[in-house]
């Protein structure tokens, strides 16, 4: 009977064993998981004791900061913003009960101390390290003006460097009182308008005539025509036994490519598309970056996807039998966020070179280390800079004689362009403005959206993205120490 | 050095280690330095101390390292049960105090443990009934029916001692029938095979198991039962045939519950998919998960995890019983966890070896059956606790909070300790050749 005893001891010898690898399993390898869970009551509890770090913007305004308090003769810490609603989707909150959002969740890891490779040290030894701070592109001055001109309304102003990607601005209204989160976040929940939602990165809108902007691209790339091919406008273009009008059913006559874009000519932008064909203009969306997500530095579920919906599912770029015509005016199921549109007029500007935006510029720890720099990234190229040159050369014609002449800068010039996209409801347009400045060497490249609104493009986006990208021009460098 | 020495000299440390946890629990509550609940800590000291007296007066030849590991585990336990809550550390003392009772009573009264051979049926016939009235009349605590209340709040778990009662009358049954089971006498589906009347006591215990887990819905109970059942059968027979057949069977039957019985299926698909639904089904095995994820390698020490909420609630429901093991994972880390399977494993080792030492079927299958209960229930439980298999509600032996399982799991330990010393006792006489007694 002992060979049983002693096999059945080893078996059982052996379950432990197992039982030893399962429990490094959960103690070890997933641990680092488990921890970062947001339901995580440990993670929560020690995020009370961490100094977090600042999240300060590039001219040197705290947006963030950390509150040291005494309880019980333990030292903690809880979030305060200075600013209240000032960039609130993007600042974003980090609470025990609520969760965590934006850039207080995507930097976490700095913001909390718990990076680097001494991470699992510090671990070990039980040691927390103060939370460094992270110095955002984001400039409250140009964030400031986006938000006071859209305030009221429900919308969405993006502005970034067309040369860098460094984000300016982004603004999305309605906002809401990060400090309110803490204390009835219910109640912010309740308010109508969704002030939660980040509109400028996760809202998708249908981009209207703005989408003309990456025909026209096509459209030069093909080499089938230049801006002052001819066209011949009937007022009507029929596609699949559907006709294509112009808004408001205008009728051009004779026209160049140039004067088609100026003045927003659905019907040769349709035949243009229908021309190119279902993959070039798939293969110029790829290029431009559409039905991919955007590499920005926040967190993924709040940046939406840019592209073709069908039944809230995301379709490829590239469908030889798909309606190029009507793509090529900014319909069918196209949805975009104003982002991406953002940085489709910061390719333009850029010479065709589209590069990634990002908000945070480096993470520093307190006695001035630098944990992290972001550089300048190229995302890829949508065109030549010849091309690019053209069409933003158009674009200026948008702004200076046609349905963008709102967004003018008395002694700069500005290209841009219009869209207007209708729901049916002449209440309930979704009015666009694209658009950068100065045209000849453009430092500000915005995107813009007004939501439920009776007027245009023209009307209503297009004075508001003028205004920002004013602020922007106008900015200087800031000196001293930050503060609130 | 006689062996009972070194059971003094494994003793003391094993001992200072549950008074150091204690007082670095008691530190860590109060956020300087204590000597924490040192009245319990001697008192349970004490408690061991005599149980070695005893071992020196009346089983001086028995295995020397079984006291040690014990106080190891007990003390642990005390020492992770304070800190999470001082009363239930008071409480589990006197269970405590109440087990060294029973095991200085076995060790005294009963000199030779073959008497429980004669009672076999008798026995196991009282592990049935113990089983039924708890079937009967148990109570039923966060959804098993394991307990029966004895008045003034207290309450027994009589499946405890029936584990034990069914230990001792496998171990008689098998010895009786161990040659009949092992001869094969048919061959049916490419197996050899006993006569069938010799295979029924595999289908009433397979019936009787899955029975207790829809009628106690218990899992770990039935699972217990089941295992020790196929782990003796194993022994008596040394056939792995009985156990492939019995895992089958009982898996198959296992299978066809958590399809037809609604109640159990939700319990397996927590246990399955616990991040589905954190804050219903999955809550504990997701607080605990994170318990474990937070003791990383080496953890925090003795009640300095954040296991207790400000309000004195344990995080995890269960966390003094169930998930015992979790408070020792989180607040020692890895390292600190392993070190207390470890103290199984070596306890199985022991236990094991006094099996083998042993010089008769009935005393090995004894010792082999008692030490497979423990070894076996601690894996259960742990296993539950790392999602090995699905989580049950038995106890972590000499370290989950509860005095059934104490006072049952010191029982089982007296009579290793009779077996050993008894067997050693024989050998010595034979070698003086003085006829055993």
């Amino acid at each position: 009977m002992n060979r049983s005893i002693r096999a059945l001891y080893l078996t059982l010898a052996a379950g432990f064993a197992v039982l030893v690898l399962m429990l490094g399993y959960w103690q070890v390898i997933a641990a680092g998981e488990l921890d970062e869970r947001a339901d995580n009551p440990y993670t929560l509890e020690k995020q009370r004791l961490v100094d977090r770090g600042r999240i300060i913007s590039a001219d040197k305004v705290i947006l963030a900061e950390s509150v040291v308090y005494r309880e019980k003769g333990q030292k903690y810490y809880r979030r305060y913003y200075p600013q209240g609603a000032l960039a609130a989707q993007v600042v974003g909150y980090a609470t025990a009960r609520e969760g965590s959002t934006g850039l207080e969740q995507q930097y976490n890891r700095y913001l909390a101390g718990s990076y680097g490779t001494g991470a699992i040290l510090d671990r070990l030894r039980d040691e927390t390290k103060d939370g460094a701070d992270i110095r955002l592109t984001l400039d409250t001055r140009v964030q400031k003006t986006a938000e006071a001109l859209i305030s009221g309304r429900k919308g969405a102003v993006v502005a970034i460097e067309p040369k860098t990607g460094k984000v300016l601005a982004v603004a999305s209204s309605p906002g809401f009182d990060l400090n309110q989160v803490a204390s009835d976040f219910a109640s912010i929940r309740k308010e109508s308008g969704a002030p939660l939602l980040n509109r400028a990165t996760g809202g998708l809108y249908p981009p209207g005539s703005t989408f003309k902007v990456v025909t026209a691209t096509a459209a030069l790339g093909s080499g089938k025509w230049s801006p002052s091919s001819t066209f011949d406008d009937k007022g009507v273009y029929v596609v699949d036994g559907k006709p294509i009008y112009n808004s408001g059913k205008a009728k051009y006559g004779l026209h160049n490519l140039t004067d088609a874009l100026t003045f927003s000519i659905n019907t040769t932008f349709a035949q243009i598309g229908d021309r190119l064909g279902g993959r070039t203009m798939g293969r110029e969306m790829t290029r431009f970056g559409f039905a991919r997500p955007v590499e920005i530095d926040l967190p993924a579920g709040e940046v939406a996807v840019s592209g073709r919906y069908r039944d809230g599912k995301l379709l490829p770029n590239e469908q030889r039998d798909s309606d190029s015509a009507r793509i090529a005016i900014g319909q069918e199921n196209l949805q975009v966020t104003p982002l991406q549109m953002a940085m489709v007029a910061g390719a333009i500007a850029n010479g065709g070179r589209m590069m990634r935006p990002y908000l945070v510029r480096r993470v520093i720890t307190r006695d001035g280390v630098v944990v992290k720099q972001q550089r300048p990234q190229e995302v890829g190229s949508v065109s030549s800079a010849y091309i690019a040159s053209e069409v933003g050369r158009m674009m200026g014609s948008v702004v200076s004689e046609g349905t963008g002449a709102e967004a003018g800068l008395a002694g700069l010039s500005v290209a841009g362009k219009t869209g207007t996209a209708e729901t049916g409801d002449p209440e309930r347009n979704q009015a666009w403005f694209i658009g950068y400045a100065p045209a000849d060497n453009p430092k500000v490249a915005v995107a813009v959206v007004i939501e439920d609104t009776s007027g245009t493009g023209g009307t209503e986006a297009a004075p508001v993205a003028g205004e920002v990208m004013r602020t922007a021009l106008s900015i200087g460098p800031v000196q001293g120490e930050p503060s609130a | 050095m006689s062996l009972r020495t070194r059971e003094l000299g494994f003793l003391v440390p094993a001992l200072l280690l549950g008074m150091l946890g204690l007082a670095a629990g008691a530190s860590a509550r109060a956020d300087e330095l204590q000597a924490g609940p040192w009245q319990t800590a001697l008192g349970v000291a004490m408690v061991f101390v005599v149980m070695h007296a005893v071992l020196r007066m009346r089983a001086p030849l028995s295995d020397p390292y079984l006291v040690p590991i014990m106080a190891a585990l007990t003390g642990i336990g005390l020492a992770m049960l304070y800190r999470i809550d001082p009363g239930l550390a008071g409480d589990q003392a006197i269970w405590v105090t109440l087990g060294g009772i029973v095991f200085c009573a076995v060790i005294v009264f009963m000199p030779d443990h073959r008497v429980l051979e004669r009672y076999r049926y008798i026995i196991g016939l009282t592990a049935v009934l113990l089983l039924v009235f708890t079937m009967a009349f148990g109570t039923e605590v966060n959804g098993s029916r394991l307990w029966i209340e004895i008045g003034g709040g207290q309450r027994v778990q009589l499946g405890e001692l029936a584990k034990v009662l069914m230990v001792i009358f496998l171990a008689g049954y098998l010895r009786e029938k161990r040659e009949v089971l092992a001869i094969p006498t048919q061959r049916r589906l490419g197996m050899n095979l006993p006569a069938p009347r010799h295979l029924a006591p595999i289908l009433v215990f397979w019936g009787a198991a899955l029975a207790a887990v829809v009628v106690l819905n218990d899992f770990g109970t039935a699972l217990l039962f089941f295992g020790v059942f196929l782990a003796m059968l194993y022994l008596a027979t040394g056939r792995a045939l009985y156990v492939g057949l019995g895992i089958t069977l009982f898996a198959a039957g296992s299978l066809f519950i958590w399809a037809a019985v609604p109640r159990i299926g939700a319990r397996v698909d927590s246990w399955l998919h616990p991040f589905t639904d954190p804050q219903g089904g999955g809550y504990q095995m997701v607080q605990s998960l994170y318990a474990l994820a937070d003791g990383g390698v080496v953890g925090p020490g003795f009640g300095r995890a954040l296991l207790v909420t400000e309000g004195g609630t344990p995080r995890i429901p269960a966390l003094e019983t169930d998930f015992i093991f979790s408070a020792v994972s989180n607040d020692l880390g890895y390292v600190g966890a392993i070190g207390v399977m470890l103290l199984y494993v070596l306890l199985m080792a022991r236990g094991f070896a006094i099996a083998t030492a042993a010089r008769d079927g009935f005393s090995k299958l004894l010792a082999g059956g008692l030490t497979a209960v423990v070894g076996l229930q601690a894996f259960i439980i742990i296993g539950g606790v790392v999602r090995l298999v699905p989580l049950t509600g038995v106890t972590l032996p000499f370290m989950s909070y509860g005095g059934s399982s104490v006072v049952v799991n010191f029982g089982i330990a007296a009579l290793l300790l009779v077996i050993s010393n008894r067997s050693r006792q024989g050998l010595v006489e034979a070698v003086r050749g003085v006829p055993a007694t």
